[in-house]
Order: C-alpha cells, then structure tokens, then sequence
C-alpha cells in the first residue's frame, strides 16, 4: 500500500520569481496564506518559521533544499498543542515557467499510513493555493497551451 | 481495488451562478477551455459533447444531472485518442458550494470540486490526462471570473 501523498498544481500568471517570494516572504504572505507569517528565504539548513495572526510560532521546520526560483523543500511539524503527535512531513515547491507564467506542483508527503495531519493539508493546501493564485493575479488568464498540443497530436494521427 | 480518479478542488471569488453560467455557456468555455468548447443543453438526459474550435469532436457522453447552481455530473467518453477512448466511459461530478476554507477564519469563497472517475476498473490512461487537464482548464477559469483580488477574506 501506498504511504499518503498530496500533489496539487495550479497554474498562475506570475512569473516564478514573485511566486517565489509569495512563497517565502512573510510581509507577502501575511496577505494571502490567511494571516501567516511565512518566512522561508533562507538556505538548506536553515529554518522555515510559520507565525499565525496570534503571533503564535506555528512552524519551525528544517529547510532541506533551496533553490530559487525554481524548487523549495522544507519540514511539516505543526507545532500547536492539541495537534496528533506525528513525524515531520515534508514539502515541495517545484516552480516551472509555462508560457511566461508559472506552473506550481506543491507535494506533500512523508507521511505515516493513517496520518490525522494528512487529512488537515489536503483541505488546508487547495485554499492555501487558490488564494496565492488570486492574490498575484490580476484577472488576466493563462495563454492558449494545450488545446494546440492536443490539436498537433490528433492532426498528426 | 478502487477505481481511477481524480480529485481537484479550487476557491473562486465569484458567486455560485456566475460559476455555474461560467461552465454551462459555450462561448464562455471557449474561453478559458483552450481551445475547445461544449455542445450541450445541459440538462439531465441531454447529449453533451466537448469540440476542438474547428469543429472535430474531442469528447461526447451526455448530461447524467443537473441542479444549478450546485451540481453537475456528466457521462463522458474521449473520442479522439483510441487509448484513451478504449477506457470506455467516466463519470465527471462538478459540486459548487459558498464554503469556509477554514472554520477558523470565517472567510468564504465559491469552492468548486471537481471528481472525475473511470466507471470500469484497470485502465488509468484516462485519469492521467485528465489529472494533466483540470488544474490548466480550472485555473484558467478561476483566472477568467476573478478581477485579481485575493480569494478570501478574514
């Protein structure tokens, strides 16, 4: 059986760079990531700190690869008190540029089968996501990419 | 064994009918849909089919039910690639509902659910295009009904 493994993509008309720093800075991501402080700018073996609107610490986590703009790995231990006492996790960033936009694969796994955490970032990460989309967008939509890859290929059968 | 699917959910700001109008209207699908656009009513019973702009046919199956502006579920088949078409017939359900992302923060958005699972067993062809599919054509979507707002508010 499969260990629990969460994989989300969404597509966004930002370049990579400011996903990046919507990703790590916690001045930017106070705005969209519902009021925390998120700050992940540093290198392998530094620390991931997460600071809910209460200024409670929510996250201190390992950095475990950096590599802006394109892929961020970092440690999940949610750090409330009446969280299930279960091991880190982990997740990644993968940012790709798609036709002058950005294509971001968010995966999160390392999880124990049966893990209680697992169930709270499969709600917690689509909302997560959906509001960094909305917050670095300005309504413009993503360009025409795949209808012309799916016209090339049944046009050439 | 379970059969294959996929999941996909996003958080729009829009209000559950401009959704629902967004997914039922043909020249809106045209928009956001690369491409491609839906010929169908959509009403239950009623044929649907998913159209390349000039006019070769990607996709047919038929409108299983349809509640605006919650719920629509549609019958579906590929037509144009024999892989994907030896898969047979999936089930599409899109769910649209005004939800809290989180109870803890009170705000809400249009959340929309998108599951989409083969009727037979096995094949996984199928799902893996549509899985490449859904966060393009939904992002694009979300992209066409917002105006650059963050998606919620405290």
């Amino acid at each position: 059986m499969s260990k629990p493994q969460f994989v989300y993509v969404t597509y966004i008309a930002a370049p990579p760079e400011r996903v990046w720093e919507a990703l790590t800075k916690p001045d930017i991501s106070e705005k969209y990531w519902f009021g925390y402080r998120v700050t992940a700018d540093g290198r392998a073996g530094e620390r991931m700190t997460a600071v809910n609107p209460a200024g409670r610490l929510a996250h201190d986590d390992p950095i475990l690869e950096s590599d802006p703009p394109r892929r961020l790995v970092y440690g999940w231990k949610p750090l409330y008190k009446d969280m299930p006492d279960e091991r880190a996790s982990r997740v990644t960033f993968v940012l790709e540029p798609f036709k002058g936009q950005t294509r971001l694969t968010v995966t999160h796994d390392e999880f124990d089968d049966g893990s209680k955490i697992f169930g709270m970032i499969a709600k917690g990460w689509p909302a997560v996501l959906s509001s960094l989309k909305s917050f670095l967008e300005t309504g413009r939509g993503l360009e025409p990419s795949w209808g012309e890859e799916e016209r090339k290929r049944a046009g050439g059968a | 064994m379970s059969k294959p699917s996929f999941v996909y959910v996003t958080y729009i700001r829009t209000t559950p009918e401009a959704l629902w109008a967004a997914l039922t209207d043909p020249q809106t699908i045209g928009k956001f849909w690369f491409g491609m656009t839906a010929e169908s009513d959509f009403r239950p019973g009623s044929p649907w089919r998913l159209k390349f702009l000039d006019g070769r046919v990607a996709d047919t199956g038929e409108i299983l039910e349809a509640d605006p502006p919650r719920r629509l579920v549609i019958r579906w088949r590929n037509e144009f690639r024999p892989e994907l078409k030896a898969e047979g017939y999936s089930r599409c359900t899109m769910q649209i509902e005004l939800a809290a992302y989180y109870p803890d923060f009170g705000g809400k958005a249009v959340k929309l659910t998108i599951e989409h699972a083969l009727d037979g067993e096995g094949g996984s062809k199928f799902i893996e295009a549509v899985s490449g599919g859904w966060p393009k054509v939904v992002s694009n979507l979300k992209s066409l009904l917002e105006t650059g707002d963050i998606a919620f508010t405290e």
